[in-house]
């Protein structure tokens, strides 16, 4: 008689877990990527110190992309305007809604005769799991996207945006032909920076 | 007494069970459904420039209008953010929903579509629309102001509206995360709405 309880017991409380399994992995389904991402609370807005200016040269690099082999800077100098887009680290709040609304914009940057590299401090397995979040199954995003990992974020503080705690800023640098800077905004790392103020920025470097 | 035992755990086991799937069946349509609707009676929007926008809401003049305030009888806000990956692969899915309602002689009219841009600019906003040929009117909200009041936490949200074209509203659906099937989706507005 106890047996059969027992027993009556864990045929209940098994179904219950199956059902309430079953519940969990279809709202998985639908919000899959939001659960995936780690809750960075409020940052201190910015915390490096600027080592360029508009007007200088900027440092060229040469750094892994995430589709494989290297990307450097200068192979695109006297050919493309080019925008960095460095963003604090994989798998945040704010940088994950950032680089999907540039990859709807490839014409935006073609018009302006412009490449867009992103950059952060990750590694290129985390970059590759990340960005595939940012596009429909099977398909990429258009910019390369550059692993700053090691030596850790020596690009990023060759620009002055590496941050005390080893991510990067969130800014955007703008590159003309000439391999000049002409735009910088090192911006709060809590907030996205609108996408008028790129096109403004490219306005003007195709006018240098 | 083994027979009653058995009988009684069976019976929790089917109601449980039945509670859980119910839950599931209508996601999260009814556990955050705002009550009062008090976010929604202090939003404004601004009335569109576009003549084919005043005219699908039923505005007229300039200034700002109320959610209340749109010709129909129920309104479906889509929140959304041109950052936003999961809007931008549904977005050609909610640009169908509209086209349903469209088509559909005892629809048209009294249910009408409107999408805010969470954290957009005009400019954002405006590029989505072109990139997606999104056919109902979208408004940019780039101080969050609209998307708070809203309570909404993460795009795409879907918000179901009972408005009258007087000013009045009232809540009765918020769904986060989209979903699958417009026409279960559209089932299910018209039967919370009662229209």
């Amino acid at each position: 008689m106890k047996g059969q309880k027992k027993k009556a017991r864990a045929v209940l409380c098994l179904s219950v877990f199956v059902v309430m399994a079953g519940v969990a992995l279809a709202y998985g389904q639908s919000t899959g990527f939001t659960d995936n991402i780690y809750p960075v609370g409020k940052l201190k807005p910015t915390d490096s110190v600027p080592k360029l200016k508009v007007a200088d040269v900027a440092p060229d690099f040469i750094l892994p992309a995430v589709e494989g082999g290297t990307i450097s800077l200068s192979q695109y100098k006297g050919k493309k305007n080019v925008v960095i887009s460095f963003v604090p680290a994989a798998w945040t709040p704010v940088c994950s809604d950032q680089w999907p609304g540039y990859n709807i914009s490839k014409k935006l940057f073609d018009k302006h005769d412009a490449v867009l590299i992103g950059i952060t401090v990750d590694n290129i397995p985390t970059l590759y799991s990340w960005t595939k979040q940012m596009c429909n199954p099977n398909e990429k995003l258009w910019f390369p996207v550059l692993s700053d990992f090691y030596p850790h974020g020596a690009v990023a503080f060759r620009y002055g945006v590496l941050r005390s705690d080893g991510v990067s800023e969130r800014a955007l640098f703008v590159i003309n032909k000439k391999g000049i800077i002409s735009y910088i905004d090192v911006h709060d790392i809590n907030q996205r920076p609108f996408l008028e103020a790129i096109v403004k920025a490219l306005e003007e470097a195709n006018r240098q | 007494m083994k027979k009653k035992s058995s009988s009684v755990v069976f019976f929790l086991f089917i109601v449980v069970a039945a509670f859980l799937f119910l839950c599931a069946s209508i996601g999260t349509a009814v556990k955050s459904v705002s009550a009062d609707s008090a976010g929604l009676s202090t939003i404004e929007l601004p009335i569109p420039e576009s003549e084919g926008e005043k005219e699908y809401l039923g505005l007229t003049g300039n200034g700002n209008f109320k959610i209340g305030q749109i010709k129909a009888r129920v309104l479906i806000i889509e929140v959304f953010s041109f950052y936003c990956p999961h809007c931008q692969r549904t977005a050609a899915q909610i640009n169908d929903l509209y086209q349903m309602i469209e088509k559909r002689a005892d629809l048209k009219g009294k249910i009408k579509m409107i999408g805010i841009g969470a954290k957009n600019s005009r400019y954002e906003v405006d590029s989505y629309r072109e990139r997606y040929l999104v056919p109902f009117p979208l408004f940019p909200d780039e101080s969050m102001e609209i998307t708070e009041k809203l309570g909404v936490k993460g795009t795409p949200t879907f918000i179901g509206v009972k408005v009258d074209g007087k000013g009045n509203q009232e809540q009765f659906y918020f769904g986060e995360g989209g979903f699958q099937d417009n026409q279960k989706f559209l089932t299910e507005i018209i039967r919370l709405s009662g229209l």
